[in-house]
């Protein structure tokens, strides 16, 4: 049998068709625009994670305190490839130099485009980058390049298969030059590919540095990102007498997400900040529940009612208001989540949003405004067990 | 026959102030025996319905002591006074005051419910009948007629038997026909289950022969009657 006094809140409470809707839709709206914050900075936040991953740092980055590593890559990815907790491991180099071209008898020049030297054997099995070429093909020979969204249009309107010159300052301090065949060109939403960047075979690049056998990092993917530390300190502790970096993700792109983050917990205190918002306006409401019934709770403690029964309702009316609302506000968010999953949606019509359902972070969240709710109910309810019932009787 | 209550040098002063005290009650001392209709009839203004509450225990007094069922009620801290007033006060008021989000049946159960006793439904359906609300049951309380409200009030404040029943101008708010018929269920309810009642009223002639009538002038107790005999 139902408590008398649940029965009564809720009574009381679903006859105030009006002030329970408000009170929920406060509830509600709080947790959405948790929610919806959550979607968007911290889909956002991820995207570049999954970006930077996918396209330049991979799960752990291995560079040299040195700038360029001296052992041979292909020791070190062998290392690599007997870990079973590594998918591929490639080899990059990098350097910047001045790209040209001739059209309609005119030059059209660019300067301190930075280069990238990848395996494009090795490439493809650790990082997507080769994905993200729209037009034409990945690097696929010693004189072929991709030319970053960016740069082609730098240069008035790169085609595949033009023919460029691309120079470089070698080790020496003497320029070198080589021709290209463009083979293909990169673009990604939210420019976080390729998109800056001219992809040329490793080999050609070392070759034009005069810097054979040199690679500026490893980039290595492993099958379960969160083994990324284990790895990195495997791999540390087996070479301990060179002067290797290898850091995570977070590690390596550290300067990129670190005011990302303060973002993001300035967006979720800003989010907390109008579910507190809420809570006010379920105080509000609940206030003006009291009033509305000085006359019932005369009439409840004539027959007997004690001031914790009085207590126990209205305390009981912000639990149905909590539960109801937070159950409203989940059931909002996760359907909001979902169609952001399900539709790829991008950040300003650029990088599409990495979405993921955050159970933790959901459950934090609906917890937070049901306690608040249930804590905005103590001052009304409270209230209301202060009324004399001789003074509500007044209102008889 | 036992005293049910039993009121000694009750006064009430409204205000701190000397200057601007106002004097309800004036040393009001009277008592009424178990199984009596009692009748506290009165201008307005005179104190009636100040003595009313204090007799519910809704109100405490300046001075004076009020004994129901031999309890003295000046000793009951708060949570006590709400226990004795479910238990051994029943209510009823002018407009009825049956709480209009719950059924008739459900507002009959209250009183039955805050005192933690067992089979409520069956007991509040009991007193519905007997009141002549049966079919009225589930009806919500504010859809159905003041006299049947009345009714349904009075089945509430029997609800827990109480020692005594407390009724605030119970007539006041009806047509004489139903007026009638609402004294005459309070009547039956006294004959039939000895209940004792305090009726409030300002007219006394609806009610005929009573057990006794104290009559209210200026905050005081004037004159008790005992079935028209002078006490």
């Amino acid at each position: 049998m139902v408590d008398y006094r649940l029965k009564l809140a809720k009574r009381m409470l679903f006859n105030k068709k009006g002030s329970l809707i408000g009170a929920v839709l406060a509830v509600t709206i709080g947790i959405l625009v948790l929610h919806v914050n959550f979607v968007i900075f911290q889909g956002l936040y991820d995207a570049f994670i999954r970006d930077l991953t996918e396209y330049s740092y991979g799960d752990i980055l291995v560079t040299d305190e040195s700038n360029l590593i001296e052992k041979s890559d292909t020791i070190l990815i062998n290392w690599f490839s007997r870990i079973p907790d590594v998918q591929a491991a490639a080899p990059r180099f990098s350097s910047n130099g001045e790209i040209n071209i001739t059209k309609s008898g005119g030059m059209i020049e660019t300067n301190r485009v930075p280069l990238l030297g990848v395996d494009p054997i090795q490439d493809i099995q650790a990082s997507t980058a080769h994905k993200t070429v729209a037009e034409g093909s990945y690097v696929f020979s010693q004189n072929s390049i991709v030319l970053g969204s960016s740069i082609v249009r730098d240069l008035g309107g790169v085609r595949v298969g033009d023919s460029i010159e691309v120079g470089v300052v070698n080790r020496w301090g003497q320029d070198e030059v080589r021709r290209f065949i463009v083979s293909g060109i990169a673009a990604t939403p939210g420019g976080q590919g390729l998109d800056y960047s001219a992809v040329v075979h490793i080999d050609t690049l070392r070759d034009m540095l005069d810097r054979k056998g040199y690679t500026s990092s490893i980039m290595v993917k492993l099958h379960d990102p969160t083994k990324a530390e284990s790895v990195r300190d495997l791999f540390l502790a087996s070479f301990p007498n060179d002067d290797f970096v290898a850091e995570t993700i977070e590690e390596s792109a550290e300067q990129q997400l670190a005011g990302f983050r303060s973002g993001i917990a300035m967006i979720n205190m800003i989010g907390y900040f109008g579910m507190m918002s809420s809570a006010f306006a379920i105080v509000t409401i609940q206030m003006m529940l009291v009033n509305g019934k000085t006359k019932e709770i005369g009439i409840m403690r004539s027959i007997g009612a004690r001031r914790k029964d009085i207590l126990v309702i209205f305390i009981m009316q912000g639990i149905l208001i909590g539960f109801i609302g937070a159950a409203a506000g989940t059931g909002a968010g996760l359907a909001y989540t979902f169609y952001a999953k399900e539709t790829k949606l991008t950040f300003n019509n650029s990088i599409p949003l990495e979405v993921t359902f955050n159970w933790p972070q959901i459950t934090q969240t609906a917890l937070t405004a049901f306690g608040l709710a249930v804590l905005a109910s103590l001052y009304p309810s409270f209230r209301a067990t202060r009324l004399l019932p001789v003074e509500a009787m007044r209102y008889v | 026959m036992s005293k049910v209550l039993d009121i000694r040098g009750l006064t009430k002063i409204y205000g701190k102030e000397k200057a601007n005290q106002v004097t309800a009650l004036s040393n009001v001392s009277f008592s009424i025996n178990q199984g009596e209709f009692a009748l506290v009839v009165g201008s307005s203004g005179s104190g009636k319905s100040t003595l009313l509450n204090m007799i519910g225990l809704l109100d405490k007094p300046t001075h004076g002591t009020i004994y129901v069922d031999g309890t003295d009620t000046s000793k009951l801290n708060d949570g006590q006074i709400s226990s004795f007033r479910n238990k051994k006060v029943g209510f009823v008021f002018q407009f009825s005051n049956l709480l209009s989000d719950l059924t008739v049946l459900e507002n009959v159960m209250l009183p039955i419910q805050m005192a933690g006793t067992s089979k409520s439904r069956e007991k509040a359906a009991e007193l519905l009948g007997a009141v002549g609300l049966r079919d009225q049951m589930k009806q919500r309380a504010d859809r159905i007629s003041g006299g049947q409200a009345q009714r349904a009030a009075i089945a509430r404040g029997l609800a827990n038997q109480p020692a005594l029943v407390l009724a605030d101008e119970p007539t006041g708010n009806l047509d004489s026909v139903t007026s009638k018929s609402v004294v005459k269920l309070m009547k039956s309810m006294c004959s039939t289950l000895g209940q004792t009642f305090v009726v409030v009223t300002h007219d006394q002639e609806d009610f005929g022969d009573v057990d006794r009538i104290i009559q209210m002038k200026d905050g005081k107790a004037y004159e008790t009657m005992v079935r028209g005999v002078r006490a």
